[in-house]
């Protein structure tokens, strides 16, 4: 008989510990203590749904949510096709695409404060070199970080130049695994590369299409550090996403208990993007 | 016609997705005067290494480059140590609610620590780590994605290895340390590789545990330097970016393959 427990499980222990504290202990503590009133300070009051209350009410919360979705509108596209064009050019193991990818994915591997700083110099109103080469061209410079639009749209850059070399690499592997039968049948046929392309492969794709989909949308969704860094939220609340906004509820106004109950709907949503993510995946 | 079609695209695209690192890294070499002159100059007219010199003085670049190193180095340690030891045990131990905390392990992967940032701070609060630098080692040492790849890579040691040394009389910890370690080089330079990576890239952490200046990592001190009164100059700010991504250029230069290839099949980062 197999026993139901052998000692060899006691190896998983120390990870086990780790996983416990720091990272399912802090998940359930905000569902509780999104129940309570706390400054860290005082002992916590129990106020029932309050927090959840003053959250439906909370105009910021819903802007930083607002916010989210404008973004998610405007960079998901960006990060789709830049990174399948890309892939579609360079999904063949030769040495140029190989160097080639590797420099589109650099990005990805940089420290998320120094590549944001380098793009913020790049947009930078009255020193930066884009501004001066659309003055150049005869075009007004663009006030990139200080307009409400401009500063969303420089975040969905960023956020598409620091995404693009994962996602391509996504598209590259679902590439790579279609059969070049396919696409000789297609031409025998009488397709062209467009058609070969759009009714042959891209269809062929779908699971990676959604993989591609998924990631873009959680690395938006919850990227901080960018955000931090190159707008701060302004011009105004104007780019203030929902995890500076709670961050902002924390640490600046020490409001915990209702710091924690936008968390729980802020996880809440992070865990519907998981679960859809791992049914794409155990596809 | 496709091809050269393709080739412009390409060419197109590299310029522009090299053009915030170019831009920079030319504009660190530049004097004050001439960072600060309208119209920007692509090329550095008179290269001068004045932002370096003061990142290297002015800022204590060596202090927090210490400590980047020192949580890097021991983080990257533990991770390895309780993810190598951690995944034989998921994988190959038998236990009530093995299949439960598999897919556990799974659901992690997307609970990062944004996501989680203030129970997070109350807990390394609770635990007296506020300005500790083992406030930014010991949270962060459980990775998700390090624990995922540490499960998969030990599924795949045959188990026959292991019965027939239990055959043989040894406990189960000489068959980790003389059997299971021993074939687990590849997971542990891989481990390795992505933990010192992520915490020399980490900003969420030592943002919310550390505010004195002394314990400042690499990646926190450049984002609070550029919000300081008075400003520090962009000639030292972009020499600082300059210098703290040069290490994770060499490693992952020198092990590309690991990472392309790991992500993609991890997905998302930590």
């Amino acid at each position: 008989m197999k026993k139901l427990i052998n000692s060899r499980f006691l190896f998983a222990v120390p990870a086990l510990a780790f996983l416990f504290i720091f990272v399912l202990l802090p998940v359930f503590s905000v569902f509780v203590l999104s129940f309570f009133s706390w400054d860290l300070i005082s002992p916590p009051k129990f106020t029932g749904w309050g927090n959840f209350l003053r959250l439906l009410e909370d105009k910021w919360f819903w802007n930083s949510i607002w916010v989210s979705i404008k973004l998610l509108m405007m960079t998901v596209p960006m990060c789709f096709f830049v990174p399948l064009a890309l892939a579609v050019c360079l999904y063949k193991e030769t040495t140029f695409s190989k160097i080639l990818r590797a420099f589109f994915y650099w990005p990805y591997m940089m420290p998320a404060v120094a590549g944001t700083t380098m793009f913020k110099w790049l947009l930078s109103y009255d020193l930066g070199l884009l501004n001066h080469i659309i003055k150049s061209a005869g075009f007004s410079p663009v006030p990139w970080l200080l307009k409400p639009t401009p500063a969303l749209f420089a975040i969905s850059l960023l956020r598409t130049w620091g995404m693009t070399g994962l996602l391509m690499m996504m598209f590259i592997t679902g590439l790579q695994s279609v059969p070049e039968e396919f696409h000789e049948a297609a031409r025998v046929d009488g397709a062209n590369r467009w058609q070969t392309f759009w009714y042959v492969t891209f269809p062929l794709l779908k699971n990676t299409n959604l993989l591609v989909l998924t990631t873009a949308i959680a690395h938006v969704f919850r990227d901080f550090a960018g955000v931090y860094v190159l707008t701060g939220g302004g011009p105004g609340y104007s780019t203030m996403v929902t995890p500076l906004y709670i961050y902002n509820t924390a640490f600046t106004q020490w409001r915990i208990g209702y710091a924690y109950a936008m968390s729980v709907v802020f996880l809440l949503i992070s865990f519907a993007i998981a679960v859809v993510t791992l049914r794409v995946r155990e596809r | 016609m496709a091809r050269c079609i393709k080739l412009i695209f390409l060419i197109v695209m590299l310029l522009l997705y090299m053009l915030p690192v170019y831009y920079s890294i030319a504009s660190s070499f530049k004097s004050l005067k001439e960072i600060y002159s309208y119209p920007p100059t692509v090329f550095p007219q008179n290269p001068s290494l004045q932002g370096y010199i003061e990142a290297l003085r002015k800022q204590d670049m060596l202090t927090y480059l210490r400590n980047t190193l020192f949580v890097a180095v021991v983080a990257t340690i533990i991770t390895v140590m309780i993810s190598v030891m951690g995944g034989y045990g998921l994988a190959k131990g038998t236990f009530i609610g093995k299949i439960a905390l598999n897919r556990l392990v799974v659901m992690t992967l997307f609970i990062t620590a944004q996501v989680i940032m203030v129970p997070l701070f109350v807990i390394i609060r609770r635990l007296g780590l506020i300005n500790n630098l083992w406030g930014l080692i010991l949270p962060a040492v459980y990775t998700p994605t390090g624990m995922f790849t540490a499960i998969q890579y030990m599924k795949d040691i045959p188990d026959e290895f292991l019965e027939s040394a239990k055959v043989d009389g040894a406990s189960e910890w000489v068959i980790f340390w003389k059997i299971v370690f021993p074939l687990s080089k590849p997971l542990i330079a891989a481990l390795s590789i992505f933990s010192f990576t992520w915490r020399w890239n980490d900003f969420v952490l030592p943002l919310l545990v550390v505010n004195r200046r002394s314990l400042y990592t690499l990646q926190l001190a450049l984002a609070v330097i550029q919000g300081e009164f008075g400003g520090t100059p962009w000639n030292t700010i972009l020499a600082f970016s300059t210098l703290t991504i040069i290490p994770t250029l060499v490693i992952f230069l020198l092990f590309q393959r690991f990472f392309m290839r790991g992500i993609t099949a991890g997905g998302l980062k930590y």
